[in-house]
């Protein structure tokens, strides 16, 4: 503790005698917004004060730290960021790096990066706790700013190993859960104050170290200490009524000391004084000599021992139906009580066991047995597995924990001393943990003492690990040592102890047994008393144990044998004997233990006072049961005495003249003979009744033990039945604001509501039901359907009945009878009670007049907007925001040939072909940029896939999007059309224009003059023309082959007589086909005028054709036969004619053409394939 | 019309592929190559260009767009892909020839030997 922190610091100090130079080592803490208060500290604290600054700081870890930069400017110290293994030097402030861990041993710096989440860090406790260990007095903890608990249990440490506490004060009032705010709330702050302030402070404390070092041993113990202990024990047992007498004088010392520091006292009188005089003080005193640290499952192997060893030899051994009974002494915030219930549950599960278990926690400090029987703990409490903790532990609201109800109901707290009040008594085991520790031998061999006393035959002890009960190996049996797991030795008897302690007795020592060694035997008094009279005849005897310790005296001569040997007081055998008899009474007493069997060795010679003697030594083992666990082998020695050598009980003979006296002598002697015995008779029965007061007592006391426990649980109880009665109260305060709450509701609400009993009386109603119901207030009570209604409605009886016959409900819409016509929707439905019982029903009206009235207008603007959307030619679609159909109208479907179901769904992307895709993104991108779109033109595809197009305009209605298209295929079919006609016009003209460039060209050649040109031209562009007034008539669209003959024919009509016949059926040919055997006819019918038959009046032409299939297809077979004109001759150069027939008609037509010149007229063959279309050569 | 004798006809000896469904104006045309010297191949219909141009050594082709109602296209891509010059004739407006055509020789209709013959001489004698 504080002597090794002083023989390892590493400080730069020569040895003991430079101690006075010894620096302060100061930990400050803060949280990462403790800048300002770091500034503010340094600012007031000089340069050369000689004290060690180490600066803790909560940082993120990947914070690249500038504390040292931003505090450059308020001190002149040098400022590092803390590096492993730095020895600290006066005068130099050191900063914590981010992401580690800074602690300090030896005097050096240690820094660690942890892998532990960083939440789970308390950075501050962790290096003020090092700092306590090793600095102990020279450590001072400051608390700054900050949130959460971090500090306060380094803290405690500091102020356990003697060190100095300051904390920033006047931060955070009122908030509970700020740094410095936990660490004041331990009451261990030695100063609450500004941090302006906190510089003096600090160099007080420094001179009053360096003022009071000299006077300090080599443990730092204050050498004038010892004497005035006594005295401020005293004063506190008198003044607080507890006596610290016994307590470890060291413990004692260091405490004392650091209330010293704290106050600036330079001397130990000083002190005693200001002891004397302040009440306040007293109290520091006492909270500082209690510091405790405690945890869950402290030291967990020793728990695992204790859950292992004992509790199932508890459990098994102990009859059913009995309570386990458990005391934990010295408790303080109650965390090892806590456990131990924790513990005991557990075992208790893993037997099936239902046995009670009852743990008393008793501590000498108020507060703590405040703490532990609250039971809230701000953090999770530490030492504890997740697993126990989420199973024993709730967590309340506000983020503290609370231990169980389970376990809460096991465990009584009370204040109670265990040197100055009675023992509990009859328990099972008691847990008595890092008490011993604090107390001088004295008082621990009175305790524990207590505590044997307090158990029952065979209970458990269970020590913290640095306590043991060594000098009492005749109280406690050691089962574990390690764990320092303890049962009770049976002695003869349970010693009660003495309960007072005054201060100023001297340290009594309790080796002496008690004079009463074994209770009483059970019998009447004659018995005890004939016992007793016999005990003078009998012989005398001892009984011991197994190691020849005398645990019963027998009455009688017994001192004969007996003479205590000098020096301490002791119970062994061999002590006591006389020596002669030593050797024998060894050898007696081995064979009869050893064999079992009585044992025996004849006349022993020894001397009674002076003279020889001779004794029977006779020895007899026999078995003690009952208490507790096994037997006990005891052993009694008795002693016969037999005849010594000489005859010394010889009498000499009686001289004659003294007769009378002699007689009067023997009656004298009679009568004192009888006298005696009386006396002796009385003697035993007073010690008897008092053996028995003593038992009596005994049983008092435990009474009073119980009578304590139940006072105990009394108090829980009351404090209970305290919290029951605020949560009802709390609950009834709840109940009238729910009241009164209703009742505002109820006047508040419009609705109508009227509340009837099962007999259809009025029970309650809100004052609108005036409205409906002829009410007043006195109506209470009054069956409803003798109240006069403005309502429609004679059914209340039976709706009523039928629900609460159904337990349905019933609703319907009424009117009021009279002028205005309001209407109301009625509901009536079961009372239910909170408890679920139906009493009655609860009739509400809910005026809907206005919602009627809405609802028709909204009605007939939907039929509005129905027959709007049924309006043909217009399709209407609506889509979610995703563009998917939600709506079509039949307008739509119709258009698109979907059905509504295949519409509904699909999204434009669906509708639209791809080549329109960017119209439509565009369109889609300015409806939501201004919610409506320019219209505009796009195809759509149709369900056969076939497209159409549309006209769109399209607006956002809400997130929803209402489009419009109007079908415009047709016109634009039209349009194409138009179009197709204009080039196919062009194409005509121009082509015709090439046609007739040609004729013009061919018409030249072989001319006689410009008026042959101008005839042949002319006849052939006439020709031309007739066929395109053919065509013209069938929109182009072909005509027939009998008119392209007759057409080119009639201009040769003789006498309006035609000299031609045509026969044949009736031929449809197409207009490119048509022009080009127009020409041709032409040239026939031209050449047949000039040359052939048309020449004279006798000439005649045939033309005839039919179709005839060939090859699957069909061909024109037209024959021009010419006939009763001049022979015709082979002309000498082919003119145009005959090679547009011959070979352009048949380069054109893919037409087979033969031309003779016969004898009776020229004879032209033509063999034409057509198509469907009626056209040539394309087959 | 042009006196072909008095001075050397730039087609002369050219074997021309003369592709025109109009009777008339294949006539006449195929008359004007001949007094230019060159020869010409008739063809009224697409199928049978195609077989003109497998079977027949070719120096250039006169290709009328609209054959009886079928594009010539097929025709010129034929030429196109075997290296022979052609130059289109029509009677449509320039912008009714497909896309992938519009930057070839055209003849618009009706045009006169002249045209033809500098069309035909810059086309096919490069």
């Amino acid at each position: 503790m504080a002597k090794d922190a002083d023989k390892n610091a590493g400080l730069s100090r020569a040895g003991k005698n430079s101690e006075a130079e010894r620096p302060l080592v100061v930990g400050i803490g803060a949280s990462a917004g403790g800048l300002n208060a770091f500034k503010t500290f340094f600012d007031h604290m000089p340069a050369d004060s000689g004290m060690v600054f180490v600066l803790v700081q909560h940082l993120a870890p990947d914070h690249q730290s500038m504390l040292a930069e931003l505090l450059g400017a308020h001190t002149r110290m040098p400022i590092r960021q803390a590096e492993d293994g730095t020895a600290v030097a006066a005068d130099h402030v050191y900063t914590i790096a981010p992401g580690t861990t800074l602690t300090i041993q030896n005097g050096r710096l240690c820094v660690d990066e942890p892998g532990q989440a960083r939440a789970e860090r308390r950075l501050i406790d962790a290096f003020f706790s090092s700092l306590a260990a090793d600095q102990g007095e020279y450590a001072v903890c400051i608390v700054l700013s900050g949130s959460g608990s971090d500090g306060t249990t380094g803290l405690k440490s500091v102020k356990e190993y003697g060190g100095f506490a300051l904390a920033q004060a006047g931060l955070d009032e009122g908030v509970g859960s700020s740094m410095p705010a936990s660490a004041t709330a331990t009451g261990l702050v030695d100063f609450c104050i500004s941090i302006a302030d906190m510089p003096a402070k600090l160099a007080e404390y420094a001179r009053h170290l360096s003022a009071v070092a000299p006077d300090k041993d080599a443990d730092g113990n204050r050498r004038d200490a010892a004497e005035h202990l006594r005295t401020i024990s005293a004063i506190l047992y008198e003044q607080l009524g507890h006596d610290f007498g016994q307590y470890k004088q060291s413990t004692l010392t260091r405490r004392v000391q650091r209330r010293m520091q704290v106050l600036q006292v330079d001397t130990m009188a000083a002190y005693v004084g200001r002891l004397r005089a302040e009440p306040e003080e007293q109290r520091l005193l006492f909270n500082d000599l209690l510091i405790g640290v405690t945890q869950f499952f402290r030291d967990p192997m020793a728990w695992q021992s204790l859950e292992n060893t004992v509790l199932p030899s508890l459990l098994e051994h102990k009859p059913a139906g009995e309570q386990l009974r458990v005391w934990v002494p010295g408790c303080g915030a109650g965390d090892e009580v806590y456990s131990m219930a924790i513990l005991i549950t557990e075992a208790l599960e893993a037997h099936r066991s239902k046995r009670e278990a009852q743990i008393f926690g008793t501590d000498i400090d108020e507060r703590a047995v405040e703490t532990a029987r609250t039971g809230r703990y701000a953090k999770p409490p530490a030492g504890l597995s997740e697993a126990r903790r989420a199973r024993f532990f709730t967590q309340e609201d506000d983020g503290a924990w609370r231990p169980s109800k389970k376990i809460r109901g096991m465990c009584v707290f009370a204040p109670h001393s265990v040197i100055k009040d009675p023992p509990f008594s009859r328990l099972d085991l008691i847990s008595c943990r890092n008490l011993l520790i604090y107390m001088d031998s004295v008082l621990q061999d009175q305790v524990l003492r207590r505590l044997h006393y307090g158990l029952k035959p065979g209970g458990w002890l269970f020590l913290g690990s640095a306590e043991g009960v060594s000098r009492h190996d005749d109280l406690f049996e050691t089962v574990e040592k390690k764990h320092r797991l303890f049962r009770r030795r049976e002695t003869g008897a349970a010693e009660i102890p003495d309960f007072t302690s005054p201060v100023s007795r001297e340290p009594r020592r309790h080796d002496h047994p008690p004079e009463r060694a074994t209770k009483p035997a059970a019998g009447g008094r004659i018995a005890r008393a004939a016992l007793g009279v016999m005990e003078k005849h009998a012989m005398p005897y001892v009984v011991v144990d197994a190691d020849f310790r005398i645990v019963h005296f027998s009455g009688g001569p017994l001192t004969r044998f007996l003479a205590p040997a000098a020096g301490e007081a002791r119970f062994d055998l061999f002590a006591m004997l006389k020596r002669p008899l030593r050797q024998v009474a060894r050898a007696v007493l081995t064979e009869a233990f050893s064999g079992g069997e009585p044992a025996k060795h004849p006349n022993v010679p020894f001397r009674i006072e002076g003279r020889p003697a001779a004794a029977n030594l006779i020895a007899e083992p026999f078995n003690t049961s009952g208490y507790g666990g096994g037997d006990t082998r005891l052993c009694v020695l008795a002693f016969q005495e037999t005849p010594a050598g000489g005859d010394e009980s010889a009498e000499p003979p009686a001289d004659g003249r003294d007769t009378a006296l002699e007689h009067e002598l023997k009656v004298t002697k009679a009568q004192l003979n009888t006298a005696i015995r009386e006396l002796e008779t009385s003697n035993e029965e007073m010690r008897s009744a008092n053996e028995e007061y003593q038992s009596v007592n005994e049983e008092l006391q435990s009474t009073n033990e119980e009578l304590e426990t139940s006072k105990e649980e009394m108090q829980s109880v009351n404090e209970e039945l305290q919290t029951v009665n605020s949560e009802l109260s709390h609950k009834n305060d709840e109940l009238i604001r729910t009241n009164s709450d209703l009742r505002n509701l109820l006047e508040s609400t419009q609705i109508a509501t009227l509340f009837l009993d099962r007999a259809l009386n009025v029970r309650n109603f809100t004052p609108a039901v005036r409205d409906l119901f002829h009410l007043r207030d006195g109506d209470t009570g009054r069956p409803v359907t003798e109240i006069v209604s403005r309502l429609d409605y004679d059914d209340i009886k039976r709706d009523a009945d039928k629900v609460l016959r159904e337990l349905t409900m019933v609703e319907r819409e009424l009117e009021i009878s009279d002028t205005d016509r309001r209407a109301y929707i009625m509901r009536i439905r079961p009372y239910r009670t909170v408890s679920d019982v139906i009493d009655g029903v609860v009739l509400t009206f809910t005026d809907i007049t206005e919602r009627k009235r809405g609802e028709a207008a909204l009605r007939a603007s939907e039929e509005r907007l129905q027959r709007a959307l049924e309006i043909e030619t217009v399709g209407v679609l609506f889509s979610d925001p995703q563009f998917r159909l939600t709506e079509v109208n039949d307008a739509f479907l119709k258009m698109s040939g979907f059905s509504r179901d295949e519409a509904l769904g699909k999204t434009w992307q669906q509708l639209t072909p791809p080549d329109f895709h960017e119209n439509s993104n565009r369109a889609e991108a300015e409806l939501r940029d201004h919610g409506y779109i320019t219209p505009y033109e796009k195809q759509y595809y149709r369900k056969d896939g076939s497209r159409g197009w549309g006209h769109f305009a399209a607006r956002m209605i809400g997130e929803e999007a209402v489009e419009f298209v109007i079908d415009i295929t047709a016109r634009k079919q039209a349009e194409a059309h138009r179009e197709l006609l204009m080039h196919e016009l062009s194409h005509r003209v121009k082509n015709t224009l090439a046609t007739v460039q040609s004729l013009m060209t061919q018409s030249r050649d072989g001319a006689a003059g410009v008026g042959d040109f101008i005839a042949r031209f002319g006849a052939r562009l006439r020709a031309l023309s007739s066929t395109h007034d053919l065509l013209t008539e069938n929109h182009w669209r072909g005509t027939d082959l009998r008119d392209i003959v007759d057409i080119e024919l009639m201009p040769y009509m003789r006498d309006d007589h035609p000299q031609w016949t045509l026969r044949g059926e009736s031929v449809p040919i197409g207009s490119k086909t048509a022009v080009a055997l127009g020409l041709a006819f032409h040239e026939l019918a031209t050449n047949a005028a000039k040359y052939g038959a048309l020449s004279v009046a006798e000439g005649r032409i045939e033309v005839s054709w039919a179709m005839e299939p060939v090859d699957g297809a069909q061909r024109l077979c037209l024959d021009w036969t010419e006939h009763g004109g001049p022979s015709p001759e082979q002309p000498e150069r082919e003119g145009f004619g005959l090679r547009l027939i011959r070979d352009g008609l048949a380069h054109e037509l893919d037409a087979e053409i033969t031309v003779t010149f016969a004898e009776q007229g020229l004879r032209c063959d033509m063999r034409v394939p057509l198509d469907a279309d009626g056209e040539g050569g394309r087959l | 019309m042009t006196n072909s004798t008095e001075h050397a006809s730039p087609l002369a000896g050219l074997r021309i592929l003369l592709v025109e469904d109009e009777m008339a104006l294949a006539m006449a045309l195929e008359t004007l190559l001949k007094t230019m010297e060159a020869r010409a191949l008739k063809a009224a219909r697409v199928e049978k260009a195609l077989t003109l141009i497998e079977r027949e050594p070719l120096d250039g082709a006169l290709v009328d767009i609209n054959l009886g109602g079928t594009p010539g296209y097929p025709v010129a891509a034929e030429l196109d892909r075997r290296g022979i010059p052609f130059v289109f004739m029509t009677g449509y407006h320039q912008s009714a020839i497909a896309e992938p055509w519009r930057d070839r020789p055209v003849l618009s209709k009706p045009f006169d030997d002249a045209q033809l013959e500098r069309v035909a001489a810059t086309t096919f004698r490069c």
